[in-house]
């Protein structure tokens, strides 16, 4: 896959990531339970949780300064964004996991947007791995050049 | 002179082989540091996000300084308590909280919505309801131990006492904090006077059954996390979300009267 096109999937996962954040963070700040399939209520659990602050930030806005992360080094060329995109996804990837080794053995409850979002790191985590991996220290390309891998 | 040309050529080729191979193994040097070096400040950075969200975390569980300075304590020491409920036992609705002992939103819940029921303006306090507490095991063995103990405090009347304190000093959910001397603590701040008949009856297999009785009613009600809670009167069953708020518990309170 070039280069260009992990850019634009990095995009598409940043934006997907940007939107179930923003939700939450509008119904973190609104005080209401966030929807869940099925009439579960594992959303309202975790969102009402003591996990779903930490270090006094609400967890969705912490989504959001990640995906927003992401959203930018999918925009920047270069080893510049090939880094950044890795940084953020490894935080994000992790944290990711962190949070749902919460869900699942502290708050004992699952929230179909954090799985969401979950999902969503992983695969943003493999697109940037990819692009760090084959790309870096090769030249910026325009789009659609597939520049030379090892 | 085609050899000499021929050897020119070759001798070219290779150093432009050479110089090719030396780019390469420099260039996956570079991204082998880049990238390795991202990787390990991006993990530090996660390690620090997550411990000091532990620290946060911790706290609680101390078996030498058990809190028992709770507002809802005078509240619930003014109310009847009968068994696992509290509130007037003329009341025709009960509201049931499905709860763990260990589990940090049901403390949530005790600290929020636990004293608007109980304030003269809610159910409880004004009379419409009962409120009981159901063991609902889920976290792990410590809060069956934990459950078992409160249970037995329930034989002395202070049942809700024993649950209010037991929160206010949750520790971390599986830590090893339950043990007999935190129990024993929560038990004599809440006021339970006869330890020794205390600890025979948390002993006792009797709660075996009450335990399993809970466990039943929670899977009838489709209860899967803590703290559920079910309202039941006249009017019927009404099933509240899992983290109520109290306007939502006191109109099911109205519905099923």
């Amino acid at each position: 896959m070039s280069e260009a096109r992990l850019r634009i999937a990095g995009a598409v996962l940043a934006l997907i990531g940007l939107g179930i954040a923003t939700y939450l963070t509008i119904v973190h700040y609104d005080g209401g339970d966030p929807l869940c399939l099925a009439g579960g209520h594992g959303c309202a659990t975790v969102q009402e949780s003591d996990y779903a602050e930490m270090a006094g930030l609400p967890v969705p806005v912490i989504g959001l300064f990640g995906y927003l992360t992401v959203l930018l080094a999918a925009a920047l060329p270069g080893d510049a964004g090939r880094i950044l995109g890795l940084f953020a996804a490894v935080i994000g990837f992790g944290f990711s996991l962190y949070l749902t080794y919460l869900e699942l053995f502290v708050i004992d409850a699952i929230c179909q947007w954090c799985v969401g979002s979950a999902v969503v790191m992983t695969l943003t985590f493999v697109v940037a791995l990819t692009r760090a991996l084959r790309f870096t220290g090769a030249s910026p390309n325009p789009p659609g050049q597939v520049p030379a891998a090892d | 002179m085609a050899s000499r040309k021929q050897e020119k050529e070759q001798r070219r080729q290779e150093r432009l082989e050479a110089e090719q191979a030396a780019a390469g193994e420099q260039r996956r040097k570079k991204l082998l540091t880049v990238v390795g070096a991202t990787v390990l400040a991006a993990l530090l950075v996660l390690v620090v996000l997550i411990v000091v969200n532990q620290s946060e975390d911790e706290g609680g569980g101390d078996a030498s300084s058990i809190n028992a300075d709770i507002p809802v304590i005078g509240v619930l020491d003014s109310l009847d308590q009968q068994g696992l409920a509290v509130g007037d036992p003329a009341a025709k609705v009960t509201i049931s909280e499905f709860g763990d002992l260990q589990c940090p939103v049901c403390k949530q819940f005790s600290e929020t919505v636990v004293p608007a029921l109980l304030a003269k303006s809610g159910p409880v306090g004004a009379g419409d309801a009962q409120l009981d507490f159901q063991q609902f095991v889920i976290i792990g063995p410590e809060s069956e131990v934990a459950a078992r103990a409160a249970l037995a405090a329930s034989e002395q009347d202070r049942y809700w006492q024993f649950i209010e304190i037991f929160y206010a000093n949750q520790g971390t959910e599986n830590s090893g904090y339950v043990t007999d001397e935190f129990l024993t603590g929560v038990a004599e701040a809440a006021g339970v006077e006869d330890i020794d008949a205390w600890n025979t009856s948390r002993a006792d297999p009797k709660w075996d059954a009450v335990l399993a009785q809970t466990q039943s009613d929670a899977s009838k009600a489709g209860f899967t996390g803590t703290p559920s809670v079910l309202v039941s009167g006249p009017g019927g069953e009404k099933i509240v979300g899992a983290v109520p708020d109290p306007d939502a518990i006191a109109k099911a309170v109205d519905e099923v009267s």
